[in-house]
């Protein structure tokens, strides 16, 4: 499903966020990606889905090879990867519902199709009652599920999650990475990007580390080491 | 494809009224550089028609000696009207000159007894010659040299009007340049207000393009509510300089008409030709700002 070989990302102009990275995430797999700040996790992220390309080596999504796609095909590989990133909160002056139905209205979904989706995506959260509320009337837990609603309205065969919990307490992490899990199961692939130790050692999934822009371990049902 | 333009169209009005007195400011400038091109149009039509006017009442005067009969008279006006330049030629006979002559000078007693005192006629026919163009004066004047009149023929007073459409083209051209660097310059602001304007709509929906790039809309759409606005702004500016320049013309055009003692029809031709005047500005003024807009996405825009 996603596949890196021999990755380097330098930005300008010249700092080493990511040096000779290679990985294989097969269809269905739940990967964590940890490490310390700073050390290249949000850049590999972001090469997922062409945020950044690649300064050096291939990236393979579904064999599609990404590392110098066009812009014009950025929106197709976007609809097939959904993405929850710390930047990119919540429409404030927007309902729960209408941020949803934003991301569907944005890609030119028909309106009949939108009515759909977004009661069926506010489901899957477990908000299903809260569409007309407001963003600032919810919970941070709350609020980072309906990111992932968002997040699930193409349907993503690939969904990257950055530091989902970042400002979240226990019991919201929890409610989060339960979510992860879930989505998980429908078959879509998860990479969750973390340094919360104790979330990775509950998940038992693989778990690949990174440090200074390096791989440094890439194991199986793994644990947070550093 | 509806829909999507829907959706544009409400984006853009969105931005427009998100940030509604940047949308004012650029909408006032648009204004502005509308009325500068069309002062400068009236401009161009006032001197026009003033031009046309005194165009139409130029002739030229060829006085006969006393001696040439009507016979005679009567075979240059023939030889003219041969001419195609020739418009119209009105004879003035002798009498006629006599009597003209005699209620111009009426109750000037000296002017009328050196008259008496002559004993006769001493006038000779006249021949008043209309072109249809004054370029055509040279010619006609030239064509009177002809061996069979020219001895008949005592004087020819082309009376110098072309000093008067040099006079009144010398006294518009120059504010007609001004106008043409006005224009110039406030069409270079308007291009460098839209910019910063897009440039201040990206900054401000800069969350909202961020989650459309990341949900994969396409960059047209993330573009095309920008360029609306862009033809909003143009849209309301035109409208607005419509809706100022008609009481303005209403106003002016006596006064104007006054001044060159003519009639100028300034309001009715901007009337009858409102649909080119204010959709060619319109177009203009779209297109520059598309432009502008353009550069601005291309520059703050990373799609
Ligand atoms: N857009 C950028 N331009 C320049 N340097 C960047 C940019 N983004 C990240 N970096 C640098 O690249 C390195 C890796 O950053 P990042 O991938 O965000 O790490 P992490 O997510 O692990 O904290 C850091 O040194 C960071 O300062
Ligand atoms: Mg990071």
């Amino acid at each position: 499903m996603i596949r890196c070989k021999n990755i380097s990302k330098i930005y300008h102009p010249d700092i080493v966020a990511l040096k000779n990275v290679s990985l294989h995430i097969q269809p269905g797999e739940f990967v964590s990606i940890v490490g310390q700040s700073g050390t290249g996790k949000t850049t590999l992220a972001k090469l997922l889905f062409a945020e950044e390309r690649p300064t050096k080596g291939v990236i393979e999504i579904g064999g599609w090879d990404i590392s110098k796609i066009p812009n014009r095909d950025i929106p197709v590989l976007r609809r097939q990867i959904g993405v929850v990133f710390q930047d990119f909160k919540l429409l404030p002056k927007k309902t729960v519902g209408e941020n949803v139905a934003f991301a569907l209205e944005v890609s030119g979904e028909r309106p009949k199709r939108i009515a759909e989706v977004v009661p069926q995506v506010l489901r899957i959260v477990g908000l299903g009652d809260r569409a007309h509320r407001y963003p600032h009337q919810l919970s941070g837990g709350e609020q980072q599920r309906v990111v992932i609603a968002r997040a699930l309205v193409h349907r993503p065969k690939i969904f990257v999650a950055d530091e989902p919990t970042g400002n979240l307490d226990t019991l919201n992490t929890r409610e989060i990475i339960d979510l992860l899990l879930r989505i998980n199961e429908f078959g879509t692939t998860v990479v969750l990007v973390t340094h919360n130790r104790e979330v990775v050692n509950a998940l038992k999934k693989r778990v690949i580390t990174i440090d200074h822009g390096e791989v440094v371990s890439d194991v199986e049902e793994g644990r947070y080491r550093i | 494809m509806f829909i999507a333009f829907y959706r544009a169209s409400k984006f853009a009005v969105q931005n427009f009224w998100r940030n509604v007195w940047l949308s004012l400011m650029t909408v006032s400038i648009l204004l502005l550089t509308l009325l500068s091109i069309n002062v400068l149009l009236v401009l161009n039509v006032v001197t026009d028609r003033a031009i046309t006017y005194v165009e139409q009442r130029v002739d030229v005067s060829v006085y006969f000696y006393e001696t040439v009969t009507e016979d005679q008279l009567t075979s240059v006006v023939s030889y003219l009207r041969t001419l195609t330049q020739v418009k119209d030629v009105q004879v003035v006979t002798a009498q006629e000159a006599l009597a003209r002559f005699q209620t111009q000078h009426e109750g000037d007693e000296e002017i009328l007894q050196s008259l008496n005192e002559y004993g006769g006629n001493p006038f000779g026919s006249t021949l008043v010659v209309q072109a249809y163009h004054v370029d055509d004066f040279d010619f006609i004047i030239s064509a009177l040299d002809h061996p069979d009149y020219e001895e008949w023929i005592r004087e020819k007073d082309f009376s110098n009007y072309q000093d008067i459409i040099n006079s009144i083209e010398a006294s518009t051209d120059r504010v007609r340049w001004f106008g043409y660097g006005l224009s110039g310059l406030f069409l270079l602001i308007t291009a460098l207000i839209v910019f910063n304007t897009v440039r201040m709509g990206i900054f401000i929906h800069r969350e909202e393009i961020g989650i459309m790039r990341l949900v994969g809309a396409s960059s047209w759409f993330i573009r095309s509510p920008f360029l609306l606005e862009a033809i909003l702004y143009s849209f309301l500016a035109t409208v607005l300089a419509g809706a100022l320049l008609y009481p303005i013309l209403l106003q002016v055009e006596p006064k104007v008409d006054a001044y060159f003692g003519s009639v100028t029809g300034l309001t009715v031709y901007f009337i009858q030709n409102g649909l080119w005047i204010f959709g060619g500005q319109f177009l203009l003024l779209a297109l520059l700002n598309m432009i502008a807009t353009t550069f601005a996405m291309r520059r703050y825009l990373k799609i």
